[in-house]
């Protein structure tokens, strides 16, 4: 199978200006249990991935999902984490990944190796 | 119990065990199509947003997984125009009370085309 590294068109994402993070941090996702319309999964809270891509800057849905304008636009970053990471007990192959997108305020830096 | 728990809603199950997966393409129903539809017109023309339904739809709580997923957005796009004022409690009963006369539908939860569009 070909192993794609690069996408094959160009991303038709929004621009991110003042983006926190670029391709290759470390982050660890924020270990926090907000009640309300959240975008971030449970089971993916406190791990810790690297970025992929930076997608775009988007308004915020957590804020939209309650009448708001979601302004100002948060960044949205597409985190890459080892499957042997996020599950524990994980068989498949050592390599295998889940890729993520997440906004940038449920990411922190992460110094550590995942 | 923690926040954990209390926080995370019903839509949230990645992780947990799935049991059967039903992969049957039941297709859609007549009232499915039907409230399908004002869902969508109600997006484009702005007046619900998608982020919106979904928190409503996450707001049922213990409902959500018993309900089919049409009953769930259906559900959530009402839990919005009443939220948003376009109808009062009173005003949605009593109208579905009218068309439910119209068409003589004598079960509360039947639809007056369920035979035909049965599954």
């Amino acid at each position: 199978m070909r192993r794609q590294t690069e996408p094959a068109t160009r991303s038709s994402y929004a621009p991110a200006p003042g983006h926190r993070f670029n391709v290759g941090d470390r982050v660890r996702i924020r270990q926090a249990f907000p009640p309300g319309h959240r975008r971030t999964p449970y089971y993916i809270r406190g791990k810790r991935g690297v970025i992929e891509r930076i997608c775009g800057a988007f308004p915020n849905p957590e804020e939209l999902a309650y009448g708001f304008d979601g302004e100002p636009a948060k960044v949205l970053y597409r985190v890459r984490f080892l499957q042997g990471h996020v599950w524990p007990g994980y068989r498949g192959p050592a390599h295998d990944v889940i890729e993520m997108e997440i906004y940038e305020h449920w990411l922190e830096p992460d110094g550590d190796k995942p | 119990m923690s926040d954990e728990a209390i926080n995370k809603g019903p839509h949230d199950i990645g992780g947990e065990p799935a049991g059967p997966v039903d992969t049957t393409d039941h297709g859609m129903r007549f009232w499915e199509k039907q409230a399908n539809a004002l869902r969508s017109v109600l997006s484009r023309s702005g007046v619900v947003k998608v982020d919106e339904l979904r928190r409503a739809a996450e707001g049922l709580g213990d409902e959500y997984r018993k309900l089919a997923y049409f009953e769930v957005t259906t559900s959530a796009l009402r839990t919005l125009m009443l939220e948003k004022g376009y109808f009062t409690e009173a005003e949605l009963s009593a109208r579905m009370a009218e068309i439910r006369r119209r068409f003589d539908v004598p079960d509360e939860m039947e639809s007056p085309v369920k035979q035909k569009a049965k599954r």
